[in-house]
């Protein structure tokens, strides 16, 4: 390659990197606002959904890919709930008790999914070759998807956020995407404070089960040596399962808020939120709580930054590069462990 | 294994399976040499059953089209067969888009399927150039109702491959025409969902915008998977007038109008036929090109009203196209048995007038497939309610 090839190849590189520039520069302070908002929101529920991957590698070691599923069947159950209740155009109860219902039918139907996910698909395969459950995720994964494609059809379900709870037909939106809030004339709406604060409360509320209560101690003792743990007297097959059940129940959460925020439930949704959510946890250092929590923040910041200043086409370019350069300096992720092996 | 090798061996898994997807939209090769076909010239019994293939996205990300497309076409020979002494059986597959390997792997099948006399599809631009090469080794005709590049009807494909679309010209410069007639508005934001469909219209549009003096156009892209548009909308400047999206999922469009409109922009939202969905995408004061479909025809409210009132009017040129391929088999097959090659020359001489027609006007074909003389699109504004008012 002669050197005016050598330039001329890099000249696309070059027109980007004056375009980045530019954008940043128009779109300026509320731009960068408007983006860190998006950022953030967006990144809460990644957080949400690597939680579950990181528990359950905490506790297995099994990288569970059908967890993104689990999310997709959660939004669904939530979706489900709220067209028994009237739908989104005319629903039968307050807003408020029909998010509260809501939340907690997808959530306890997620947590139980995933319950029956263990008991099936990994328990008979704890003593077999770490490959074996590996591909029984996957399994899993397409099983869901495809039992939910074959049970309710390939039709994006929209929940309607701009006119939940409103009066569609008078032109008046729903409560869920006026602004509580603006900084600097950036506005915050309900639904992005809802989702926010929910994922808080939640990463909250498992921080203080898992430090806090009997459980969680038994979380801890099954997840640093689970022989030890049985030895101990500790129930391991029901630690296991209360851990599914948890993880399986931020998940489901994870879907009502999507579906609130964003309001789009189909049965392939799970995949790419699955991946990203995963690497989420990968960034944030896997089987660590508070890492999934960064590492989800971190993916959501990087996705909305990419697409606002980069490009829509970037954003998914930008999230797995990511994950390779951490994964290159940090190989145990942000907040990640060294382990430690006994020899 | 340690904490280290898992993590590496999950993520090799993640990419694995990523790069494939990704992967196998690129590596099917147009060229591809057919897979032999003892049916190819053969001479078919036709019986009281008659087979036709049906190659539609059934599952995967694209899955509602073609869902949405496979109703038509069974709404289509549930009607035939109910009419009808003879019978038509469609043989659905899985086409996966935009996994052309997976198209591919359908039209192999379908040729080498004795008892397939003609295919409706694929659906995608991309699905047809892959699937050409085994389609025609099994002389098979193939009628798409959604591929609209306008490259497919070169000549290279005539005989074999018709559409019961427009394709891309038509409708761009259509769009094209109206933003700058009607509308007078001259700052434009095109955005593209990546897939071949939507880059050929924006692509047109963009062309035709940019060649007229005092217009500011901008392009951007955007995935078919994502929904949230938050981020994206924060690139489209305050003043931007109209936001066009030929995009082929009206819900995400219904999406993406909301989020913009909860983002405090005023743009108004300019979609293709893509999302002609009364019922689905209902955002008021939005646009959407079409052809002028006839909302209230006997086949189009008898279908919506066994699905549920959606619109789904994307699917519809899939009725039509196996409308087309039923008649020609029908056609071929009067004497009893029929070769593919004659079902090939009665599709080419299709001649479904004005009143059978869903697309309300004549069906004939040109020489290189494309229809002749199709209507011009309509240009719908969606009202109050989301009820859709022909405005041009």
């Amino acid at each position: 390659m002669g050197r005016t090839d050598l330039l001329t190849s890099f000249l696309p590189l070059h027109l980007l990197l004056f375009d980045i520039i530019d954008t940043v520069r128009a779109l300026g302070w509320s731009g960068a606002i408007d983006l860190l908002r998006n950022g953030i929101t967006l990144g809460s529920l990644y957080a949400l959904i690597a939680l579950g991957y990181s528990m359950v590698y905490g506790i297995l070691k099994l990288l569970n890919f059908a967890h993104g599923d689990v999310y997709m069947v959660g939004s669904f159950i939530g979706y489900g709930v709220l067209t028994a209740l009237g739908g989104p155009l005319s629903p039968k109860l307050a807003l408020t008790p029909l998010i509260l219902l809501i939340f907690l039918a997808a959530m306890l139907g997620s947590g139980t999914l995933g319950v029956v996910i263990e008991r099936f698909a990994y328990r008979p395969l704890r003593n077999a070759p770490r490959i074996a459950p590996l591909i029984s995720a996957l399994g899993v994964s397409f099983f869901l998807q495809n039992s939910v494609l074959l049970l309710f059809g390939a039709q994006h379900r929209l929940w309607d956020p701009f006119d939940l709870g409103g009066n569609p037909a008078r032109g008046v939106p729903g409560p869920l995407t006026s602004p509580v809030f603006t900084v600097k004339g950036v506005p915050v709406t309900v639904a992005q404070v809802l989702v926010v604060s929910t994922a808080v409360a939640l990463m909250v509320a498992l921080t203080v089960l898992v430090a806090r209560t009997r459980i969680g101690k038994a979380m801890r003792a099954t997840a640093y040596d689970r022989e030890a743990a049985a030895m101990m007297g500790i129930d391991v097959d029901r630690v296991i399962s209360s851990t599914f059940f948890i993880g399986s129940v931020l998940a489901g959460g994870a879907g009502v808020m999507f579906g609130l925020y964003i309001g789009d439930t189909y049965h392939f949704m799970g995949f790419l939120a699955g991946l990203k959510a995963f690497t989420a946890a990968v960034v944030g250092g896997i089987g660590s709580i508070p890492g999934a929590m960064l590492g989800g923040l971190v993916v959501g910041l990087a996705e909305a930054y990419a697409t606002g200043y980069v490009g829509g086409k970037w954003s998914d370019l930008v999230v797995f590069s990511l994950l390779v350069v951490v994964l290159l300096v940090r190989p145990t992720g942000l907040l990640g462990a060294r382990a430690i092996h006994k020899v | 294994m340690n904490r280290r090798t898992g993590v590496v061996a999950g993520l090799v898994v993640a990419i694995a399976t990523t790069v494939a997807v990704v992967a196998t939209t690129a590596t099917a090769t147009p060229d591809r040499a057919a897979a032999p076909s003892n049916a190819d010239k053969a001479l078919i019994k036709c019986g009281k059953t008659r087979t036709l293939g049906m190659s539609a996205p059934l599952t995967g990300d694209a899955a509602a089209l073609g869902q949405q497309q496979a109703r038509w076409a069974n709404f289509f020979v549930q009607g035939y067969n109910r009419t009808h002494k003879t019978k038509i059986r469609l043989v659905p597959g899985d086409s996966q888009l935009p996994n052309t390997a997976q198209a591919i792997k359908v039209a192999e099948q379908f040729a080498s399927n004795s008892q397939v006399l003609g295919v409706v599809g694929p659906a995608g631009s991309q699905e047809v150039v892959a699937s050409t090469a085994p389609l025609r080794g099994g002389h098979l005709a193939f009628v798409s109702g959604s591929a609209t590049r306008t490259s497919l009807t070169d000549g290279s494909r005539a005989g074999y491959f018709f559409r019961t679309v427009p394709n891309d010209d038509q409708q761009g410069a259509r769009v094209a025409s109206f933003i700058k007639g009607t509308l007078k508005k001259q700052r434009v934001f095109i955005i593209d969902d990546e897939e071949t469909y939507s880059q050929g219209l924006a692509d047109q549009v963009e062309k035709l915008l940019r060649a007229s003096s005092g217009f500011t156009v901008t392009r951007d892209h955007v995935s078919q998977s994502v929904s949230d548009f938050s981020s994206l909308i924060v690139r489209i400047p305050s003043n931007t007038q109209i936001v066009y999206i030929p995009w082929q999922l009206a819900p995400k469009a219904q999406i993406f109008a909301q989020q913009l409109r909860a983002a405090g922009k005023g743009a108004t939202v300019f979609g293709s036929d893509g999302l002609f969905a009364p019922g689905t995408f209902t955002f008021a004061g939005s646009y959407v090109s079409a052809f002028p479909v006839d909302l209230t025809s006997k086949s189009v409210v008898a279908y919506q009203k066994a699905h549920g009132g959606m619109g789904e009017l994307f699917g519809l040129p899939s009725y039509v196209a196996t409308q087309v391929v039923t008649n020609a088999v029908d056609k071929a097959c009067k004497n009893g048995s029929a070769t593919r090659d004659d079902v090939r020359k009665f599709v080419a001489a299709t001649n479904i007038p004005k009143k059978q027609s869903l697309l309300g006007f004549r069906i004939r074909f040109a020489r290189n497939g494309e229809m002749l003389n199709p209507a011009n699109f309509a240009i719908f504004r969606i009202g109050a309610g989301g009820k859709y008012i022909r405005v041009a």
